[in-house]
C-alpha cells in the first residue's frame, strides 16, 4: 500500500515538472514549433516515401457548370526528404491530350527553377518549358501547379493562430507578395497526421477568394494520404475534384525512370 | 458526259457517307450528353473509372469540319477556297506486355482538290527490348509509320529532316500536320555516356511542298508566279533510303545533341537536264544546344547542308550547300503569357559560284538570308482559350509571314480555332513573298470522340 501511494506521488510530481517544463518551453520556442509543424506537414504532404506512383483524376467544373475530365498517372521520386524530387505524369484522357507526358525535376531552392518538359505525341515533340508562374492553372483545372507540386515552405512566413486538440492552424504570409496573388493564408494541419486538411487564400480585406481542402483521408502502407481533394473558385463558384487511386509507395523508382526515354516510351512497368 | 456523271455519283456517294458519319456523330452526342447529369450529380462518382484502365485497347478520335479562303484573289488560282476539310481521325492502341501497337489515320474530304483522302500517321510497333536480354534493356525500338522530331528550333528545322507538310501549314491546319508521317524505323540506346537515335527510312519521304495545288509559288525559270500543280514521280523521285542520327546527352540543366543526315534535299529544287524538278542528295552535320538561362531557356543549333551534287556550287541545276544558324530565347513573361525570340541565318556555301552560274541569277536568294521569329502565347478562362501569335521576319529579304490563331475549349468534347495566315514581302520572288496571295483565314471545329 505505501509502495502505491509513493509510485503515484511520484507520478504526479512528475507530471507536474513535466507539465511546467512543457510550457516554460512552449512559451520560449514556439517559432521552432510552428517551423518544425510546416516541415512535418510538407513532408505528410509531399514526400512520403521515397517515392509513389498513383492514378489521378480531376474533374474540372467551371462557373457556369460545364465539366472537363483530366485522367493521368504520377510517378515521383524524392531525392532527399523536404527537398528536389521528380515527378512524370503521364495522361490518359481527355483523348486531346492523350499519351502527352509531363516531366519536372522540383528543386527546392528558390534560387533554381524548376526544369520542365512536355512531350506532344503528335508531333513527336520533347518541348522544353520554361519555369512559369507556379500560380497558374494545373492542365486547365482549379489546382495551380504550385498546390500539385508543393509550395516552397521557405517563401512563407508562418505563425500559429489556433491550437485546439485536433488541429494546428497557421497563418502563411508570402515573404515575397510580388510573386503571388494572396495576401496571405490559414492552414489547418491535423495534428494525427500532420497533412494539411484546410487552407483558405485571402486577399487584402480577409477576402477568402480561394480554397483547398482535403476531402478524404487513407492510410496507405501506413502513410496518411489524401485521396480525395477539391480547390473552389470562391469568386465564381468553379471548382475541381482530385481523386487517386492505386497508389502505392516505396516501389523502386529509379533515376532512369525520370528522362527524356520515358517522356517518348513511357515505361510500361510502371503504368499498368 | 460520262465522266461528268460517274464525278456526279461519286459526289452523291460521298454526301450521303459524310451524312452517315454526321448522323452517327449526332446520336452519339446524344447519347453521351445524356446520363451526364445522373453520374455527376455525385461529382465523386466519376464515371467507368475502373473498367478503363483495365482494357489493353483504345479507341478514339475526332470528326473535324475546316474551312479556310484568301484574304485577296490568286490570278493564278481560280478559287477562294484555301482549306476544306471533312476530317475522320481513329486512334486505336493495342497494349502487349512489354509493346505497344499505335494506330492513327485520318480519312477526310479535301474540299479544295476534291479528293477523298486517307493519312496514316501512325501504324507502329513500339517496344522496349529487354525482353532480349539485360543489355537489350538500353534499346527502344519505334517501326513503322510515324511523324518524328528533333532539334531545338520553334518552326524552324535545322537538323529535323523529316518531312514536314507545308501545304497544312500554310492552310491553317492544326499545327500537328505540319509534321508529316514516314514509314521509318527507328532505334533509339540509352548509355551512360550518352543517347542515341537511328532512324532509316527505307524509302525517300520528301516534304509535302508548295506545289500549286492549294497555293501558287513563283518559278525563277518562268519568272513568273505559277501554280502548276505538279507532283514530282519516281525516277525523279528517289526511292532510295534515308538516314538519320541524333546523339544526344543531359548535363544538369543542359542538353547537348549532334545530328547527322544522309539523303535528299526535302523538296524537288533541283531540275534535271531537261528542266524538269527533282531531289538530289543532301547530308547534313549539326549539332545543339539547350539550357536554362534566367528564367527562361536559351537554344543555339548549327547544321552544314552539304549539297553532295554541287559541290562547289556551280551547278546551277543543283541547290547550292548551306550553313544554317539559330539562336533561340524562350521565357514567361507575365503568368499565362510566354514569349519567344528567334534568330535564324541560311548562309549560302559558294554563292559567288552560284550567281555566276544561275539561270536566273536576279532571283537568287542573297548570301546570307537573316530571320527573326517572334512569338507570344497567351492562355486565358483557365486555359480553355489560347491565343497564338508567330511571326517570321526576314530582315534581308524585307519580307515575313504572320500566323495568328485562337482556341477556344471550354469542355473536352469540342474546340473551336480560328485564324490567320499572312504572308507579305516588298518584291514577289522572294521567300515569303511569293505567297502573297495565299494570306488566308481559317475556321476549324473538332469534335471528339
Amino acid at each position: 500500500m505505501k509502495v502505491y501511494k509513493i509510485a503515484i506521488a511520484t507520478t504526479l510530481l512528475a507530471l507536474v515538472l513535466n507539465s511546467v517544463v512543457y510550457n516554460a518551453d512552449a512559451a520560449i520556442t514556439q517559432s521552432v514549433n510552428v517551423d518544425e509543424i510546416v516541415r512535418e506537414a510538407e513532408k505528410a504532404a509531399y514526400y512520403s516515401g521515397e517515392d509513389g506512383i498513383a492514378d489521378a483524376r480531376m474533374l474540372i467544373i467551371d462557373a457556369q457548370g460545364r465539366k472537363q475530365m483530366r485522367q493521368f498517372t504520377i510517378l515521383r521520386r524524392d531525392i532527399t526528404d523536404n527537398g528536389d524530387q521528380q515527378m512524370m505524369v503521364f495522361f490518359s484522357r481527355p483523348s486531346d491530350v492523350r499519351d502527352t507526358v509531363f516531366r519536372v525535376e522540383k528543386h527546392a531552392d528558390l534560387k533554381k527553377d524548376d526544369d520542365r518538359w512536355l512531350y506532344m505525341p503528335a508531333l513527336d515533340l520533347v518541348k522544353r518549358i520554361s519555369a512559369g508562374d507556379k500560380r497558374t492553372s494545373f492542365v486547365g483545372s482549379h489546382f495551380f501547379y504550385e498546390d500539385v507540386s508543393g509550395r516552397t515552405v521557405s517563401e512563407d512566413n508562418f505563425e500559429l493562430i489556433e491550437e485546439n486538440k485536433k488541429y494546428y492552424v497557421l497563418k502563411g504570409v508570402p515573404l515575397d507578395k510580388s510573386t503571388v496573388e494572396f495576401d496571405y493564408y490559414s492552414v489547418t494541419i491535423d495534428k494525427k497526421s500532420f497533412l494539411p486538411i484546410l487552407i483558405n487564400f485571402y486577399k487584402e480585406s480577409d477576402d477568402n477568394y480561394r480554397r483547398v481542402e482535403a476531402v478524404e483521408i487513407q492510410d496507405v502502407q501506413g502513410f496518411p494520404t489524401v485521396v480525395r481533394s477539391k480547390v473552389s473558385d470562391l469568386k465564381t463558384g468553379g471548382y475541381t475534384l482530385m481523386e487517386f487511386r492505386n497508389i502505392k509507395y516505396n516501389v523502386g523508382l529509379d533515376d532512369d525512370v525520370f528522362s527524356e526515354r520515358s517522356l517518348r516510351n513511357p515505361p510500361r512497368r510502371w503504368l499498368d | 458526259m460520262s465522266r461528268f456523271n460517274k464525278e456526279d455519283m461519286q459526289r452523291r456517294l460521298l454526301q450521303r457517307v459524310l451524312s452517315i458519319i454526321i448522323f452517327i456523330v449526332c446520336v452519339h452526342g446524344e447519347v453521351y450528353s445524356k446520363p451526364f447529369p445522373e453520374p455527376y450529380e455525385d461529382d465523386w462518382g466519376m464515371i467507368d473509372w475502373e473498367e478503363e484502365s483495365e482494357d489493353i485497347y483504345q479507341l478514339s478520335g475526332f470528326l473535324e469540319m475546316a474551312s479556310g479562303v484568301r484574304l485577296s484573289n490568286d490570278p493564278i488560282i481560280g478559287t477562294d477556297k484555301t482549306l476544306s476539310d471533312l476530317r475522320l481521325q481513329v486512334q486505336f492502341d493495342y497494349d502487349l506486355q512489354a509493346s505497344q501497337f499505335s494506330f492513327v489515320s485520318d480519312a477526310y474530304f479535301d474540299g479544295v482538290l476534291e479528293q477523298t483522302r486517307i493519312n496514316i500517321r501512325e501504324a507502329t510497333w513500339e517496344a522496349r527490348l529487354g525482353f532480349l536480354g539485360a543489355w537489350g534493356n538500353r534499346f527502344d525500338a519505334k517501326v513503322g509509320q510515324q511523324v518524328l522530331t528533333w532539334g531545338t528550333g520553334d518552326n524552324v528545322f535545322l537538323n529535323d529532316l523529316f518531312p514536314k507538310d507545308f501545304q497544312s501549314f500554310f492552310a491553317g491546319r492544326e499545327v500537328e500536320y505540319l509534321k508529316s508521317p514516314s514509314l521509318s524505323a527507328k532505334v533509339s540506346a540509352y548509355f551512360d555516356v550518352f543517347n542515341l537515335d537511328v532512324v532509316l527510312t527505307p524509302e525517300f519521304e520528301p516534304d509535302v511542298y508548295i506545289n500549286g495545288d492549294y497555293f501558287s509559288f513563283f518559278l525563277p525559270t518562268a519568272a513568273t508566279q505559277v501554280a502548276l500543280g505538279f507532283d514530282v514521280t519516281p525516277p525523279l523521285r528517289p526511292q532510295s533510303p534515308e538516314y538519320a542520327l541524333r546523339l544526344y546527352k543531359s548535363v544538369g540543366t543542359s542538353e547537348y545533341a549532334g545530328y547527322f543526315y544522309s539523303g535528299f534535299h526535302k523538296s524537288p529544287n533541283s531540275l534535271t537536264q531537261d528542266y524538269r524538278p527533282t531531289f538530289s542528295s543532301l547530308n547534313v552535320y549539326g549539332a545543339s544546344f539547350r539550357t536554362t538561362l534566367g528564367n527562361g531557356i536559351f537554344n543555339a543549333e548549327f547544321a552544314y547542308y552539304d549539297s553532295v551534287d554541287d559541290k562547289n556550287g556551280d551547278n546551277p541545276l543543283v541547290p547550292n550547300g548551306q550553313a544554317r544558324w539559330l539562336l533561340g530565347y524562350e521565357q514567361e513573361i507575365v503568368g499565362n503569357l510566354e514569349g519567344s525570340l528567334q534568330l535564324y541565318t541560311e548562309s549560302i556555301l559558294d554563292h559567288q559560284a552560284l550567281i555566276q552560274n544561275s539561270l536566273t541569277p536576279k532571283f537568287e536568294p542573297k548570301q546570307h538570308r537573316v530571320w527573326f521569329t517572334q512569338r507570344l502565347r497567351y492562355k486565358g478562362m483557365q486555359q480553355a482559350l489560347v491565343l497564338n501569335a508567330f511571326n517570321f521576319y526576314s530582315t534581308t529579304d524585307k519580307d515575313g509571314y504572320l500566323k495568328v490563331s485562337a482556341e477556344y475549349s471550354p469542355v473536352d468534347l469540342w474546340r473551336l480555332s480560328g485564324g490567320l495566315n499572312i504572308f507579305y514581302g516588298k518584291q514577289p520572288f522572294t521567300f515569303w513573298g511569293q505567297f502573297e496571295d495565299a494570306s488566308n483565314f481559317f475556321v476549324r471545329f473538332r469534335y471528339f470522340y
